[in-house]
């Protein structure tokens, strides 16, 4: 990882010395391992959310004075 | 001409003293105003003030008010907007560096809209930097400071706009909520703070890099759920400059409020996600709150959400690499304009695959689904809002608590530990409420969080609001 920040190091001209890419490969490695489990659900058949849209399904609707 | 106490009021109780001419919105102005003068050197709620235009506003609103042209229950009413949320001719800062002199020449919509219902704009509020983060410990603009404690933050990423209601700066604000910046400040500075189905409020006018897109909400901090539902009614509704926005009909929110809620079943997750970190002042507080809705008629139920561990993974996947896309420019030209540990975790958002990003993307869409069948059988879910009272000052800069015995970090590798409890409902986008459901100890606000369907905001009012009758702790006001 530490790799990778030395290359956007250069690309982006941070100007990051030895400590500061240290912490941030560290911080791209925790959340690497932060990540993989997202990839061990099904996902099969899943498309992305984009929007949260009303449910089709009505909820166990409550009506007022009746149990 | 009614005499006024500041700390007391609340816009459900003062807008109709308003329309009918007991109340002047001038004169309420300048008392905010000068309150606002008194109290903001040592609270640091607001980064810039409206005066002028605060005024002229409240004039023209008594003149229109007098010809018997009343706009609405915000017509005259004094509010703060988050400093991260476009307003024309006034800096908007976004709590950065980068921004300092940016003026937009245009308004947010929901400016635009809270202007025409005749609200008065006090001035913006402090913030966390660029909105990432929740301790409103701002190294460009200084600390906003919590009004029950002085050495302890109000949270944030909104935290001036929480200082301000619960100080009684302003009658509400506008705050914006990407992983829980309404409702964290809100639970710690004990005012109420919503953050709506996401879409349910155009974001047309947020600062880009603040919050991203597929998780971010404006949302509203006010003294009452009233005051919120009569806030929401008129800054609610399709926008077409926002396309994320919903083209679903606002209802009216202040219908469902005092009914009551018995007979509603109220969903407990299980499985331990709201059990990490919670300190035992909170747990009691909350446990205290449940028995009070099971005396309001509820019953409670627990519920099962199969992949709820996944959501600090689903949030970070989601929130980071929307914020790269946002910084990108800035990361290239002015990246020393960041504070460091904001610049290091940008740096970091761009070593993210892109299919982490779109896995996170189908992994929420189960996770909504898991939601709404837990939604067939509850018709609201509640949780603590945060694991903890307000922290010190201190304890963010050394980056941990002590609490009943133990250190709790207040970030792990997922990220800011302070978000955990209000980010599930980010990352599903369902309307959440934060209330003050007690106090501890040491005299510090407790949050609960009240959660419905998606657009069904007003069933969180109703039951928000049933709790809030049953209990004084919204009476509450700190000594200043």
């Amino acid at each position: 990882m530490k790799d990778a920040v030395r290359k956007l190091n250069v690309e982006y001209r941070f100007n990051l010395n030895d400590q500061e890419i240290d912490r941030v490969a560290t911080q791209a490695e925790e959340a690497a391992l932060l990540f993989q489990p997202l990839f061990e659900v099904d996902v099969t058949g899943v498309t992305p959310l984009t929007k949260i849209d009303k449910r089709v399904k009505k909820t166990a609707a409550v009506k007022k004075g009746k149990r | 001409m009614k005499e006024l106490d500041l700390e007391a009021l609340t816009i459900g109780e003062i807008a109709p003293l308003i329309r009918k001419k007991q109340i002047s919105p001038l004169e309420l102005t300048r008392r905010y105003l000068d309150r606002i003068k008194t109290l903001n050197p040592t609270l640091n709620a607001y980064l810039a003030m409206m005066e002028e235009d605060a005024v002229a506003t409240a004039r023209r609103a008594e003149r229109e008010i007098s010809k018997g042209n009343y706009r609405g229950p915000l017509h005259g009413i004094p509010l703060s907007i988050k400093d991260n949320i476009a307003t024309k001719g006034v800096t908007t800062t976004a709590g950065s560096k980068i921004l300092a002199d940016w003026v937009p020449d245009f308004d947010a919509t929901v400016v635009e809209r809270l202007k025409n219902a005749g609200a008065v704009i006090l001035g913006k509020t402090n913030m966390h930097e660029w909105a990432k983060g929740s301790n409103s410990i701002n190294p460009f603009y200084g600390t906003s400071y919590n009004p029950w404690d002085t050495t302890r933050i109000p949270g944030g990423s909104s935290g001036g706009s929480a200082v301000a209601v619960a100080a009684s700066l302003c009658l509400a604000s506008l705050g914006t909520d990407s992983a829980g910046s309404v409702r964290n400040p809100a639970s710690l500075c004990g005012v109420v703070g919503l953050k709506p189905t996401l879409g349910r409020v155009s974001v047309f006018g947020g600062v880009p890099g603040t919050g991203g897109y597929t998780v971010n909400h404006f949302g509203i901090l006010a003294k009452t759920v009233k005051d919120c539902a009569l806030v929401l009614g008129l800054i609610a509704g399709h926008d077409p400059k926002d396309p994320l926005s919903a083209d679903e009909p606002v209802p009216n929110y202040v219908k469902p409020i005092g009914s009551s809620p018995k007979g509603m079943k109220v969903g407990i997750i299980k499985g331990g996600y709201f059990d990490e970190g919670l300190t035992n002042e909170v747990r009691h507080a909350f446990d205290e709150a449940l028995k009070m809705l099971k005396t309001l008629g509820m019953k409670t139920q627990e519920i099962t959400i199969p992949h709820m561990d996944l959501v600090p993974a689903l949030q970070a996947a989601s929130t980071r690499p929307e914020a790269n896309s946002d910084h990108d420019h800035y990361l290239r030209t002015r990246p020393r304009d960041y504070s460091p540990g904001l610049l290091y975790g940008l740096i970091a958002g761009l070593l993210i695959p892109a299919p982490v990003y779109v896995t996170a993307q189908r992994v929420r869409r189960l996770l909504c689904q898991e939601f709404d069948t837990a939604f067939e059988s509850v018709q609201v879910i509640v949780a603590p809002t945060l694991f903890t009272p307000a922290p010190t000052i201190e304890d963010c800069n050394r980056g941990y608590i002590e609490a009943d015995g133990k250190r709790i970090n207040l970030a792990d590798r997922a990220g800011n530990f302070l978000t955990r409890y209000t980010i599930p409902f980010n990352v599903t986008g369902l309307p959440t409420i934060s209330i003050c459901c007690g106090f501890s100890s040491s005299g510090l606000p407790i949050g609960m969080q009240i959660s419905a369907p998606p657009f069904q905001e007003g069933r969180v009012f109703q039951v928000a609001h049933a709790y809030e009758r049953a209990t004084e702790w919204h009476k509450r006001t700190p000594q200043l």
